[in-house]
């Protein structure tokens, strides 16, 4: 385990304490690409049946939750660091988006997703 | 952890569902989002003297078995969610509290990250939702319960929280700038999240607040409520982060300077080492002023005060502050004169060689000193009264009070009580003031090193006062022979006799005086010079002592009379000499330059002096040669000595009563008013007919220039003018006149005979009116001038009508026609042109 990981040594400093949001938020590369987008998010481990992509005007929306489908009977956990439980990310677009075709798929565990415009 | 400081975007607009792919998020939570949804069971770790809010993210370290247990049971779970419930603050079973001890509102928390470190569990929590308590399920070997996701908190009043929040980041920003110690991510979070809810909830979790306010905030229904808590915490924190950088900075800055002193000192220590020097020279330099002040010759009073001084300095180190004060303190009180006197040496012979040697003329003047100096000599022990000159400047006050002191052979201090307003001034700083010091009387009695100086206080009319105490009062306790003798300085406290001192004022005026400080005082007046007075001043004395003082000699600078007489005339405007002295020092100057550089050998100065000062700078008024009717010279006195001046009346056709135009005041309305009203019912007797002082308005005009005070004086003028002006018989242009009026007709005697005097005979004038009351003041008048002037002394107003008037009139010309035209009404024109400056 790397040294940098032990900020979290003492019970409840203070000064440690970060505002965060109420869900975690998972890493996204955009590609424009010709006449359309490519979204490309850091999403392994997720369900395609725990995912909602919503598309609204300029913005896309990704939300879900990853679960731990791994965890059986008799293991106890020596060290986590994936974040589970519900996710959200939004995307903002310099353009309206909201007519475009949406096509997703998951590649080597990134989520994928693809938006032509006519 | 790059993942706790993720961009927070919560609270996204409701997607349309049209653009939905796949299902809903099947989560047992996923009614959260503000709803509350379906309760459901999870683990409870049991959080002492802390809360965990929604939306922040906290490290914690879990060692306790029970929560140990607990946090592995979210582990086990797919989504890894636990719920964090502070323990109360009564319970004193810390993380083994029962479920009981527990508060019933909680936070649902998301265990983003989990390692071990011996026995010890350390996770970063992140605050999701606030969750409460339905039931408790499990208590060992972990809390287990029963909870539903509670609202997030809702805007009542969006304004009101606006508002509330813009205060709070105000008062953020106030702290950061007090805590360095705040990562900049954590600054631009708070001051850069819009979000109120979050900003409250951060502010709740980092503010240290204490777990029942906490747990307060964290109860809070609606976002209003919170914000309001935030705000009030913050404003309470806000003052104790202030006042704790307060009594650092302060602690720092005391150090700072103990710490100079120190470093100082060692250097010092350093350089005395290296001078060879005692090493120990503190304990030296209290030895050596022991010494001092047992060889001093000190009051018994003052030998005891500064004997526990210098106890208080052995005890303390050089470095300490106080020391430098003591030291200070010592010093000066065995450099003062508590009981070194000069030697007076009073003869009277001498003291009139020595003030002849320095004055020329003032005859009476130096008569009066010399009477005064023959009290002292005779009964050296008589409070005498203060000496006090007054006159207008550059007479020779201040060098008449050095010439006192020479033929007394004491010690002359000037003190400078011009503008002074402040009592501590005269009378010091308490010592307790850092650097503070005596007060100038104290200081020139030191510098005088002996307790007898002449001591002149200089321009004791300018004296002022203010808030910060009244220095004449102060002044009148120093000038009082009852008490000067135990004269406390703010600074020495110690008393010091002043008994001994020669106090001698100088004033331009007496009226500013205070009257108490004016009947301590014998005043001698000093009026000012003639020319003949001031030409022979020169020659004898500012010449003279201009060819020295430039390094001349006599055989290099010669300066004729009529050069003297000119600058006199037209380079200065002076009762006294000082201007006629100053520019006589820098034709001398000149002079120097070029005999300096070889141009010449000598020079003599003849009337052709404009190479050397330029052209004249005043034309003095000058008697007309005619003045039509209703103008009359009249004579004022000003500080810088005499004046005439010229009123003129002027008839006004249809208008009505009197206007005054010029030097108004209520004096001189006053002494108008009673000149018209007296000509008015006397009309018959002048020949004037009634009907002008009806039919016809007056306006009077008297110019600027005489001080106020002066006013009066001008009644005798200006009824002279109102006089010529209705019965149209001008003033002779020879004569002026002075005096105060009454309405009964009568002539009161006024100030500044000598002065007014010699300005008229200055300006040409050979006829003068005076009240007859003033006749004694004529002594004053030098000799020469007197004899060639006609002097008449009046004791009722119609006296003035036959002394001043011509007799002999032609045609009384019609009123209108008297003087000048309607449009010459407004200012003196004529006037102005005379005494263009
Ligand atoms: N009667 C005098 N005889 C010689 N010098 C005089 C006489 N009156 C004034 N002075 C000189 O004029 C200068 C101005 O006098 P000063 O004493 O400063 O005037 P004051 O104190 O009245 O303003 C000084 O150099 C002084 O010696
Ligand atoms: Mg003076």
């Amino acid at each position: 385990m790397p040294n940098a990981n032990r900020v979290f040594h003492l019970t409840a400093i203070r000064n440690q304490v970060r505002p965060s949001g109420r869900l975690w938020s998972p890493a996204a590369d955009v590609y424009h690409a010709g006449d359309g987008w490519v979204v490309k998010v850091d999403l392994a481990g997720v369900s395609i049946d725990d995912l909602e992509i919503v598309l609204s005007d300029s913005h896309l929306m990704i939300r879900g939750c990853r679960r731990d489908t791994f965890y059986r009977e008799g293991y106890t956990y020596q060290q986590m660091e994936i974040t589970y439980s519900r996710f959200e990310k939004q995307i903002e677009f310099p353009c309206s988006i909201d007519a475009a075709t949406l096509t997703h798929d998951y590649r080597d565990g990134f989520l994928l997703i693809n938006m032509r415009c006519k | 952890m790059s993942e706790s400081s993720e961009k927070p975007d919560t609270n996204p607009p409701t997607p349309p569902a049209s653009a939905q792919v796949g299902p809903k998020v099947p989560s047992e939570q996923a009614a959260s989002n503000g709803k509350p949804g379906q309760p459901f069971e999870i683990a409870v770790l049991a959080l002492q003297n802390t809360t965990l809010f929604p939306e922040t993210v906290v490290p914690l370290a879990v060692g306790r078995q029970r929560s140990v247990a607990a946090v592995e049971a979210a582990l086990a779970t797919p989504e890894k969610l636990i719920a964090c419930i502070t323990v109360r603050p009564e319970s004193t079973a810390g993380a083994d509290a029962t479920s009981s001890e527990l508060y019933s509102v909680g936070t649902l928390v998301m265990i983003k990250r989990m390692e071990r470190l011996d026995d010890t569990m350390h996770i970063i929590a992140q605050g999701t939702e606030r969750i409460k308590v339905i039931e408790w399920k499990q208590q060992e070997p972990y809390l287990r319960a029963l909870v539903q996701i509670l609202p997030e908190p809702r805007i009542v009043d969006s304004e009101g929280v606006e508002a509330t929040k813009r205060n709070v980041q105000a008062m953020i920003q106030q702290a950061l700038a007090l805590l360095p110690g705040v990562p900049p991510e954590v600054r631009v979070a708070i001051l850069g999240s819009v979000e109120p809810v979050r900003l409250a909830y951060f502010l709740g979790s980092i503010l240290n607040l204490g777990v029942e306010q906490e747990q307060k905030m964290l109860e809070a229904e609606t976002a209003d409520d919170l914000l309001h808590l935030a705000h009030v915490y913050l404003a309470r924190e806000l003052e104790i982060i202030q006042l704790r950088s307060k009594i650092t900075s302060e602690a720092q800055s005391e150090m700072d300077k103990a710490q100079r002193d120190y470093i100082l000192r060692q250097q010092m220590k350093a350089i005395q080492k290296e001078l060879g020097e005692d090493e120990s020279g503190e304990r030296a330099e209290a030895e050596m002023l022991r010494e001092r002040l047992t060889a001093a010759e000190l009051p018994e009073e003052v030998r005891k005060e500064s004997e526990r001084e210098l106890k208080r300095l052995e005890r303390l180190p050089a470095a300490a502050p106080d020391y430098h004060v003591i030291r200070t303190y010592l010093d000066y009180i065995l450099e003062l004169p508590w009981r070194k006197s000069s030697e007076d040496k009073l003869d009277l012979n001498e003291a009139r060689k020595i003030l002849d040697e320095d004055h020329y003329g003032l005859e009476d003047v130096k008569e009066r000193i010399l009477e005064f100096l023959a009290v002292i000599k005779l009964r050296p022990d008589t409070k005498s009264p203060i000496l006090c000159f007054v006159g207008p400047p550059g007479v020779g006050k201040t060098s008449l009070g050095r010439s006192i002191a020479r033929s007394l052979g004491r010690q002359f201090e000037r003190l400078s009580l011009g503008g002074m307003r402040d009592e501590a001034e005269l009378r010091g700083h308490r010592r307790t003031y850092i650097g503070s010091m005596p007060g100038r009387i104290i200081q020139s009695i030191r510098r005088a090193g002996v307790n007898n100086p002449v001591v002149m206080l200089d321009e004791i009319d300018k004296l002022g006062n203010d808030f910060r105490g009244d220095p004449a009062s102060a002044l009148l306790e120093i000038l009082d022979p009852q008490q000067n003798n135990t004269f406390r300085d703010h600074y020495l406290d110690l008393p010091f006799d002043l008994s001994k001192v020669f106090f001698i004022a100088t004033a331009n005026q007496m009226g500013p005086i205070p009257p108490p400080l004016r009947d301590r005082m014998e005043v001698i007046n000093l009026a000012g010079y003639s020319d003949p007075e001031k030409l022979q001043i020169a020659r004898r004395y500012l010449i003279p002592r201009q060819i020295r003082e430039n390094g001349l000699n006599e055989s290099q600078l010669r300066i004729e009379d009529e050069a003297i007489e000119l600058i006199a005339a037209r380079y200065t405007r002076e009762a006294g000499v000082r201007q006629l002295e100053r520019n006589i020092g820098s034709i001398a100057r000149k002079v120097a330059l070029k005999i300096a550089q070889g141009q010449v050998e000598s020079v003599t100065i003849t009337a052709d002096i404009k190479d050397y000062l330029g052209a004249p700078k005043f034309y003095p008024e000058q008697a007309r040669k005619e003045l039509p009717a209703g103008v009359a010279t009249g004579m004022a006195w000003t500080e810088m000595g005499g004046e005439v001046l010229f009123i003129e009346a002027t008839l006004l056709p249809g208008g009505k009563g009197l206007t005054i135009t010029g030097q108004l005041g209520e004096v001189m309305q006053e002494s108008a008013r009673a000149a018209r009203s007296y000509l008015w019912s006397h009309a018959a007797e002048f020949g004037i007919s009634a009907e002008m002082f009806r039919d016809y308005g007056v306006h009077l005009h008297v110019p600027a220039g005489a001080i106020p005070k002066d006013g009066p004086s001008a009644g005798v003028s200006i009824t002279a003018a109102l006089a010529s002006l209705y019965t149209g018989r001008r003033v002779r242009p020879d004569t002026a006149m002075t005096g105060e009026i009454t309405l009964s007709g009568l002539v009161f005697p006024v100030g500044g005979i000598k002065e007014k005097v010699l300005a008229a005979h200055r300006a040409g004038i050979r006829r003068i009116i005076l009240p007859l009351r003033n006749e004694g003041d004529v002594e004053e008048i030098p000799e020469d001038v007197r004899k060639e002037l006609q002097i008449a002394f009046i004791s009722r107003i119609n006296e003035v009508v036959d002394v001043a008037l011509e007799m002999l009139v032609s045609n009384p010309p019609p009123p209108i026609a008297i003087g000048r035209d309607h449009t010459a009404v407004q200012p003196d024109s004529e006037v102005a042109a005379v005494r263009q400056v």
